[in-house]
């Protein structure tokens, strides 16, 4: 098998200058061509944080500690603003979760759009234009040639989303990161947008980074599911393998609280929570930081933190040979 | 959806135009009667430096001024001549008022545009940088150097430059607006105006560089923070582009707004700087006229200063929605 597009090795994030507060502690994923992997977990697992790094785009007062990151057969330099400009937009595009925020309200979308493709290739400006209306019709707007000389505020959430989108796909970059998507959307654009990012992949055979909590659309979307939970992934499996057999505490909790309808079992409750919060980054516990909101825990799980195995990090994960 | 909003600026500037009319004409006649309640006239200022306080001579005086009529019908007369554009005369300078003002308008127009327009480049450019580097050394710097230009009273600030520039190093002339002995015109005239204008340009601009600065940076620092600027950055453009391009023009509304005001004020604003160096514009005239109790002067300066406030505020809903399409004028 030939080198995967995207790899992530021992990525590990903190807040500068306090080496205490880790908020990556070592992060692993790859994505080959073409292939989508998913990352879930609650708010706060440091999905979102993953897809910053890579772009290069941690906020004020973070720093990447650790790891590698490769792409594309080199290592990215994250660190080195100037030459990650050649591949923002270019090679990893990127699709943010507010799309009423996403767009600058004071330029027209036309404008918006022809940027990046400016900002990466010597092209006019006409024809840079008329890329983005192709653009625009690819990701299924209407009338392209009016929308280009409209503002933000005069499309829908989910017409922005389309913008966005355009503008994250406009130089067929390599891989795009879709952090949250359609959280922010209603259900039925939902499913809109992610028919269309599902097409779009075909078309152009990128790869994707999902990053979301929605169980659902990591079902449809994905081929891989990595779990992620304070700041490292805890399991990793093919789609089917995950949703069939999880193996992690954690990933087995959150599937419990995923509505699944159809699938319920008399005497079942509906859902089921996982108990507790994702704790605060100065008050991790020891060993697994999933330990206090974990029903199997036992004493080795206070004493360190389990190593990643067989696609599982935990001291009580089932072994999947043993699941029917 | 774009049709209707082509017409709208017309019959937006009309309704305006009407407001403003009313509003200038309830200016004036405030004006009017504030001026009423101050001691004094013209008569008795000119009587008092002629050395003679004669009751005859005031009577005199005051019946050629007209300030014998009842107080309705100087009101009238007042707002006749504004109405009619005729402003009326001075007795004091023995010129129409028209000419008075045209005679000075320019060299206040010019210290305005000059003042001005240096505060804003310096103002956008501290403020974008102090915002790009919040809180570490460039930002500190220049809060500082914009909250001591804030502070310090600008005629004190006027003073200091003359002491500075005019009396120690001798670089700018202390007061005027050109040398007697300059030549009319031509490249020498306008850089003998330049020499002069230097400092006064400099000392008004130091007080409104100020503001703009701390506005400029208060808003980059909301604008940067937006995910509209991620999502800049993650195009791949550059970290210039993103501050000049994407914040700067969302972080702006609020300055364009000050800035208008500041026009609007301007007349009255420069009153300091025009007597600190000598500048013969409106705002002199207008210190001058009410020492003199010229009231017909005074009060005609006053009502151009509103009908500048009134223009500076259309302008600056005109300019509104250039910047920013989310706003629409109705």
């Amino acid at each position: 098998m030939s080198a995967p597009l995207l790899s992530i090795a021992d990525l590990k994030v903190r807040i500068r200058g306090n080496p205490q507060a880790r908020l990556l502690r070592g992060v692993s994923l790859s994505i080959d061509r073409g292939e989508t992997l998913a990352v879930v977990g609650e708010s706060g697992c440091g999905k979102s944080l993953t897809s910053l790094a890579v772009m290069g785009l941690l906020p004020d007062g973070l720093e990447k500690s650790g790891g590698v990151i490769r792409f594309d057969g080199a290592d990215l330099p994250v660190t080195d603003n100037e030459a990650m400009r050649k591949v923002r937009g270019r090679r990893i595009g990127m699709v943010f979760q507010e799309p009423m925020a996403a767009l600058n309200p004071v330029f027209s979308i036309g404008d918006q759009v022809a940027e990046v493709i400016h900002e990466h290739e010597a092209v006019s400006h006409a024809a840079a234009m008329a890329r983005v209306v192709d653009l625009l019709t690819q990701v299924q707007l209407p009338e392209p040639a009016r929308i280009i000389h409209e503002y933000p505020h005069r499309l829908s959430g989910g017409q922005r989303q389309r913008v966005v989108i355009a503008m994250a796909l406009a130089c067929r970059p390599d891989l795009l990161i879709a952090d949250e998507p359609t959280t922010a959307l209603d259900v039925t654009v939902q499913a809109q947008i992610m028919r269309l990012l599902h097409d779009l992949q075909d078309d152009m055979g990128i790869a994707i980074l999902l990053i979301t909590h929605n169980l659902g659309l990591v079902a449809q979307m994905a081929d891989r599911v990595a779990v992620m939970y304070a700041g490292r992934k805890v399991e990793e499996a093919t789609t089917r393998m995950l949703f069939a057999a999880p193996q992690h505490p954690y990933t087995r909790g959150l599937l419990a609280a995923t509505p699944r309808p159809g699938r319920r079992r008399p005497g079942e409750p509906p859902l089921t929570e996982i108990p507790g919060v994702v704790p605060a980054i100065t008050e991790m516990p020891s060993g697994c930081r999933f330990r206090p909101r974990c029903m199997l825990a036992s004493d080795i799980c206070a004493l360190e933190d389990p190593p990643f195995v067989d696609g599982v990090a935990c001291h009580r994960a089932v072994s999947r040979e043993l699941v029917p | 959806m774009s049709a209707p909003r082509r017409n709208l600026p017309f019959r937006f500037i009309g309704k305006r135009i009407l407001q403003a009319v009313l509003t200038i004409l309830g200016i004036a006649i405030i004006n009017f009667f504030l001026l009423q309640l101050a001691p004094g006239d013209a008569a008795e200022a000119l009587a008092g430096e002629a050395g003679t306080a004669d009751a005859g001579y005031l009577a005199n005086l005051r019946r050629e001024f007209g300030l014998d009529r009842p107080l309705w019908e100087q009101l009238a007369t007042f707002l006749m001549r504004i109405a009619t554009f005729n402003l009326g005369y001075s007795f004091r300078y023995g010129e129409t008022i028209s000419t008075l003002i045209l005679s000075r308008l320019p060299a206040t127009l010019l210290l305005m545009a000059t003042s001005i327009v240096i505060a804003l480049v310096i103002g956008i450019l501290f403020g974008v940088t102090a915002a790009r580097y919040f809180n570490r050394l460039p930002d500190r710097l220049i809060s500082l150097v914009a909250l001591l230009f804030y502070a310090t009273p600008p005629f004190w600030i006027g003073l200091m430059m003359i002491l500075v520039f005019s009396v120690w190093l001798g670089w700018a002339p202390t007061g005027g607006m050109r040398d007697i002995t300059a030549p009319d015109g031509g490249i020498a005239g306008v850089f003998d105006i330049a020499r002069h204008l230097a400092l006064p340009a400099l000392t008004q601009a130091f007080f409104y560089l100020a503001i703009y600065t701390r506005l400029v940076r208060a808003g980059m620092l909301e604008v940067l923070s937006l995910d509209y600027i991620r999502v800049a950055r993650a195009k791949g453009i550059s970290e210039q582009r993103v501050a000049y391009r994407h914040a700067l023009r969302n972080a702006v509304l609020p300055l364009v707004t000050v800035v208008g005001t500041n026009i609007g004020g301007f007349l009255g604003g420069a009153v300091l700087t025009e007597t600190v160096f000598s500048w013969p514009g409106i705002g002199r005239l207008m210190f001058d006229a009410m020492l003199q109790r010229d009231l017909n002067l005074l009060l005609s300066i006053l009502v151009l200063s509103s009908v500048f406030v009134v223009i500076a505020n259309l302008a600056v809903d005109l300019i509104y929605p250039v910047i920013n399409p989310t706003v629409e004028l109705r």
